[in-house]
C-alpha cells in the first residue's frame, strides 16, 4: 500500500543511501610505515612510506588526530604541509625501538632505530582538515 | 768528733748537690699514637662525606663518629618499584647532534631533535626493559688482541611526552617523560 504522502519512505531511504555512500567515498584507508635510524647521535636515514590500502583494513579505531588540509590536497601533501605535527602523533601511537652499541677496543659505535610498522590509517577528508585515525 | 765532721761535710756536699743539680726535664707522657685519617673537607655543606677511620681502634672519638663512614658506605639507594594501583613517571634526557652538512640552522635543529628523540626513546626502553650485554675477548699469545662489548635493547614505547627541548652549539637535548602503570604490563 502506498501512503498518502506519496513515496515518503522511498525518498528517505534514497537520501540515507546517498548520505552513507558519500561518507564511504570521502573516507579512505591508507597504509603508512615510518622508520629512521640514528648513528652515533646523528640522524642517518629517514623513510616514510604511504600507500592506499588495496584491501579493507580490519581492526578497532584508535585515538584520531587532525591535520590542516585544503580540499584538493592528497594525504601526501597534507602530511608534507604539517610534517612535525604528523610525526608527533606517530610517536604517540608507539614506535619500536632497537638500539645496538658496540664497543671494540674502547671505540664506541651506536645505532638506534625507531620504526612504525605498517599500520592502517582511516583518513576522513574534509574541506579544511583531514581526520586521521589509526586502526589496531 | 772526727766522725761527726765527716758526716757534716757529707751532708753539706749532698745538700749542695741537690741545690745545684741540673733540673731534669719532665718528659710528658703522651698517649698512644692515634691515627685518625680525615678526608679533606671540600665544603661546609657536604658534612656527610667526611670519613673518620680509626684502624687501631684506640681513637678518642665517640663510637658513632667512627662508624659514620661505614654506615655511609653501606647505605644503598632504594629502587623504585611499580606498585599495583599506582603510576610511575620516568624522565630521561636524550641528546642528538646536528650533521655537519646542513643547509640551514632550522634543518640542523630538526635533524638534531630527531636524533635526540631517538636517544630519549632508547633511554626509556633501557630503564624499563633493561639492556642485553654481550662481551668477547680475543687473546692470542697471552695478549688481548680484541675486546668487544655489545649492548642492545629492543622495546616498543608509546605515549611518551616531550617536556622540554633545548638546542645549543649543535647539540639538541630533549627531556622526555613517560607515565607507566602496573596495568600496562599485565596482559
Amino acid at each position: 500500500m502506498r501512503s498518502r504522502n506519496g513515496n515518503c519512505y522511498f525518498s528517505l531511504r534514497l537520501y540515507t543511501l546517498i548520505f552513507f555512500h558519500s561518507l564511504a567515498l570521502s573516507a579512505s584507508e591508507y597504509l603508512i610505515s615510518y622508520h629512521y635510524t640514528v648513528k652515533d647521535a646523528i640522524l642517518f636515514n629517514e623513510t616514510l612510506q604511504i600507500s592506499r590500502a588495496m584491501q579493507k583494513c580490519s581492526g578497532t579505531l584508535q585515538k584520531s588526530f587532525i591535520l590542516d588540509a585544503r580540499k584538493e590536497d592528497t594525504l601526501e601533501q597534507i602530511i608534507q604541509n604539517d610534517y612535525i605535527n604528523f610525526l608527533q602523533n606517530i610517536h604517540k601511537i608507539g614506535l619500536d625501538v632497537s638500539h645496538t652499541q658496540v664497543s671494540t677496543n674502547i671505540r664506541n659505535t651506536s645505532i638506534t632505530s625507531l620504526t612504525l610498522h605498517t599500520t592502517c590509517f582511516k583518513v576522513d577528508f574534509n574541506d579544511n582538515f583531514a581526520k586521521i585515525t589509526p586502526l589496531k | 768528733m772526727k766522725h761527726s765532721l765527716v758526716l757534716l761535710s757529707l751532708l753539706s756536699v749532698t745538700a749542695f748537690a741537690y741545690g745545684t743539680a741540673i733540673p731534669v726535664q719532665k718528659k710528658e707522657v703522651t698517649p698512644t699514637v692515634k691515627k685518625v685519617y680525615q678526608a679533606p673537607m671540600p665544603q661546609a655543606d657536604t658534612k656527610q662525606n667526611i670519613t673518620v677511620i680509626c684502624p687501631t681502634g684506640t681513637c678518642s672519638k665517640p663510637m658513632n663518629t667512627q662508624n659514620m663512614s661505614y654506615s655511609n658506605v653501606l647505605k644503598t639507594e632504594k629502587e623504585d618499584v611499580l606498585q599495583k594501583d599506582t603510576n610511575m613517571v620516568i624522565g630521561v634526557i636524550g641528546q642528538g647532534v646536528a650533521p655537519m652538512n646542513t643547509s640551514s640552522p632550522a634543518q640542523a635543529y630538526a635533524l638534531a631533535k630527531r636524533a635526540a628523540v631517538a636517544d630519549s626513546y632508547r633511554l626509556i626502553a633501557e630503564k624499563i626493559k633493561g639492556v642485553r650485554i654481550e662481551g668477547d675477548d680475543l687473546i692470542k699469545n697471552m695478549m688481548v688482541k680484541r675486546s668487544t662489548v655489545r649492548t642492545s635493547v629492543k622495546a616498543m614505547v608509546r605515549n611518551a611526552n616531550i617536556v622540554e627541548t633545548t638546542f645549543k652549539d649543535g647539540l639538541c637535548e630533549v627531556e622526555m617523560e613517560i607515565v607507566i602503570s602496573h596495568s600496562d604490563f599485565i596482559r
